[in-house]
């Protein structure tokens, strides 16, 4: 339930600073993702709470507790590997029990725990197997319930879907939100894939390849309103633009070379958005709407030759050149209810945008 | 002919091994099937047509041979312990301590074992004898004021023999020890065990196939050493070995030393099948089992 304050963290390795002055709050009682590239320092940052590696400078705070130099084992915090690090000599009933032994928690209280636990992860039926003959998606919840049954504190998650496929990740994703509810325990979720962040996380931080945090908020924040290119186009797909503003008592809009005029709305808290600036907006592709006849209502409206068409399955991918020669992308979903207009490659199209759904972005 | 050429390619690895195999028969299985045999023949000097008997082996009925073969198991039990108990750390710090340099350091730890067995054993000569390397050194610190006999004792039997079989014991930790995913080690210190406790729950369990192979590689061959109990025991106490070669060679007496050889064997054989049992059921790598 309680919240981890990460105050000025600096960590080295072999004298290459992964991390510098990184300042973090994780809220308590919630799923938290941290999402980012390989490589910026996410998983770092997993291993410095959980206690692997210390920092060199700085402080971490759990609750209000200052566990910065607290040994891995007395931290109550526990960790769900990406290789789930299970113990290969021992079946899932003993992995499970592992840090109860450790504990001297009497057999049968052992028992009882183990018998709830596996229910909540379905493995009911796998408890006296050996680890070798279970499937990734057993031995991740074998992972999973190692790591809960000491209730900890804080559960720490590195890339724990990883290893899975698709259906089996999107299964244990919805197991997991469950199992944060009914536990109530702060999750620290880190990977590098969107679609899990954006699943999973009540809040997430988006870290850049320098180690910085770029942005912190709710998924659908962080998905309609990114604060910089790097989280525009990092979560989700996106078509950037660069151009000059240009602001009017009643309109404002970027001047796209070759374009044209783009309008946009200027949040307030953006006050370094001035006339003549140079910046640039992020447009996301299921925003734009595609036509091959002129249309009216849209607050912008630009023409372009289809250069590719990408089936998608559920919704096909158009890439069209614009006038200035930049290629950007449009999603259309494929609804078949009405009848729709054939777009082929080549085809001189129209495509359309409403303002509110452009972001500004700092050049 | 084609037909010839198929077999032999499908059958290669057959025909690769039929070298090694015939060499392992010809001077290995025959000889020991042959000793076999001898050790049912009536000892007769004078030669003539050898008879069938048992009395070879009635001749060795008896405590006295016993505790022979009894001394010679705990030589190699005893050594099989101190060896594991000295190997270990070695094994462990080169297998998961140490990153840089490892086959540096194997390297020096099996230099001593590319020379000659008699060498390793005569120098140990040097260090043991009364005015030898330890005694002067012992002298001059003033921990003591007399040399020690620490020759031909049983002492002096069981620091060479651990010191020789040693490396029988490091490459099978080692290579067990290595394999071993680092990140269980974490995994138990992110569950609650200190060093102590994953190193007992974790890093022994995991590492005892290479405990099991490495004790075996010293105490079968620890049974039978001739060469340590001669040079370094003096010759006051028999151990099996030792006592074989006199049968064969000083007393000329073949049919008891292949029947005694017979007997060691046997004895050995139990001993390496109680031992198997014993580490299958204490120290296995399956834990009890508990029940919902």
């Amino acid at each position: 339930m309680r919240s981890i304050k990460l105050e000025n963290i600096t960590k080295r390795f072999n004298g290459e600073v992964i991390l510098e002055n990184l300042n973090l709050t994780i809220p308590g009682g919630k799923i938290f993702a941290l999402l980012g590239p390989s490589g910026s320092g996410k998983t770092t940052i997993l291993r410095l709470i959980a206690g692997f590696e210390e920092v060199d400078e700085g402080k971490i705070i759990l609750g209000d507790k200052d566990i910065t130099h607290v040994p891995i084992n007395e931290r109550h915090i526990n960790t769900v590997f990406q290789s789930y690090a299970l113990f290969p000599h021992l079946n899932v009933y003993d992995n499970i029990a592992f840090s109860q032994r450790i504990r001297k928690v009497p057999e049968d209280v052992i028992q009882q725990k183990v018998a709830k636990i596996v229910k909540t992860v379905h493995l009911e039926k796998h408890l006296y197997k050996s680890i070798q003959q279970l499937s990734g998606g057993q031995q991740q919840r074998v992972a999973l319930a190692r790591a809960i049954i000491n209730e900890p504190e804080v559960l720490l998650l590195d890339e724990p879907l990883a290893a899975l496929d698709l259906k089996s990740r999107e299964r244990i994703l919805l197991e997991l939100i469950d199992l944060q509810s009914s536990l109530n325990t702060t999750f620290v979720y880190v990977t590098h894939d969107q679609f899990e962040a954006l699943t999973v996380a009540d809040t997430m931080a988006i870290m850049n390849p320098d180690g910085q945090i770029e942005q912190i908020g709710t998924p659908k924040e962080i998905y309609e309103f990114p604060v910089s290119s790097f989280v525009a186009q990092f979560v989700g797909s996106t078509n950037i633009f660069k151009g000059i503003l240009r602001i009017t008592d009643d309109k404002q809009w970027l001047e796209v070379e070759g374009v044209g005029a783009c309008e946009l709305v200027i949040p307030k808290q953006k006050e370094w958005a001035k006339d003549g600036a140079l910046a640039l907006m992020s447009v996301r592709p299921e925003k734009i709407d595609i036509s091959k006849t002129p249309l009216e209502g849209f607050s912008n409206a630009v023409q372009g030759v289809v250069a590719s068409i990408v089936y998608h399955g559920r919704s096909t991918q158009y890439n069209v050149r614009l006038t200035n020669n930049q290629v950007i992308q449009v999603f259309e979903q494929n609804e078949e209810h009405f009848p729709k207009e054939i777009i082929d490659y080549d085809d001189r199209v129209y495509l359309y945008w409403q303002k509110e759904n452009v972001v500004l972005l700092e050049k | 002919m084609s037909s010839i050429k198929k077999i032999v390619a499908k059958e290669s690895s057959f025909f690769w091994a039929v070298p090694a195999v015939t060499w392992q028969v010809l001077f290995f299985y025959i000889p020991v099937a042959l000793i076999f045999l001898i050790s049912f023949f009536r000892a007769g000097l004078a030669g003539g047509f050898p008879t069938a008997t048992l009395e070879n082996y009635i001749y060795f009925l008896g405590p006295s041979f016993f505790l022979v073969i009894l001394r010679s198991l705990l030589l190699g039990l005893v050594n099989g312990i101190l060896c594991l108990l000295c190997a270990y750390p070695v094994a462990y710090c080169l297998a998961i301590k140490i990153n840089r340099f490892k086959n540096l350091f194997l390297f020096f730890l099996i230099l001593p074992f590319w020379t000659s067995l008699m060498v390793q054993v005569y120098s140990w000569f040097f260090v043991l004898e009364h005015n030898g390397l330890l005694n002067t050194i012992l002298l001059k610190l003033g921990i003591i004021q007399q040399p020690l006999h620490l020759l031909n004792n049983t002492f002096a039997i069981y620091l060479v023999m651990v010191y020789c079989y040693l490396p029988f014991m490091i490459m099978p930790l080692y290579s067990a020890l290595e394999k071993i995913d680092r990140r269980v080690f974490e995994a138990a210190a992110d569950l609650g065990a200190t060093q102590w406790q994953t190193f007992i729950r974790v890093t022994v369990p995991l590492s005892m196939a290479g405990i099991r192979t490495g004790f075996f590689l010293v105490f079968v061959p620890s049974f039978g050493e001739l060469v340590v109990p001669i040079l370094l025991g003096g010759g006051k106490q028999l151990f099996v070995g030792p006592l074989i070669t006199q049968y064969f060679l000083s007393a000329r007496n073949p049919a008891l030393g292949a029947a005694f050889t017979c007997i060691s064997c046997i004895m050995l054989l139990i001993a390496v099948g109680l031992l198997y049992l014993f580490f299958k059921k204490y120290m296995g790598t399956t834990t009890a089992k508990g029940k919902i």
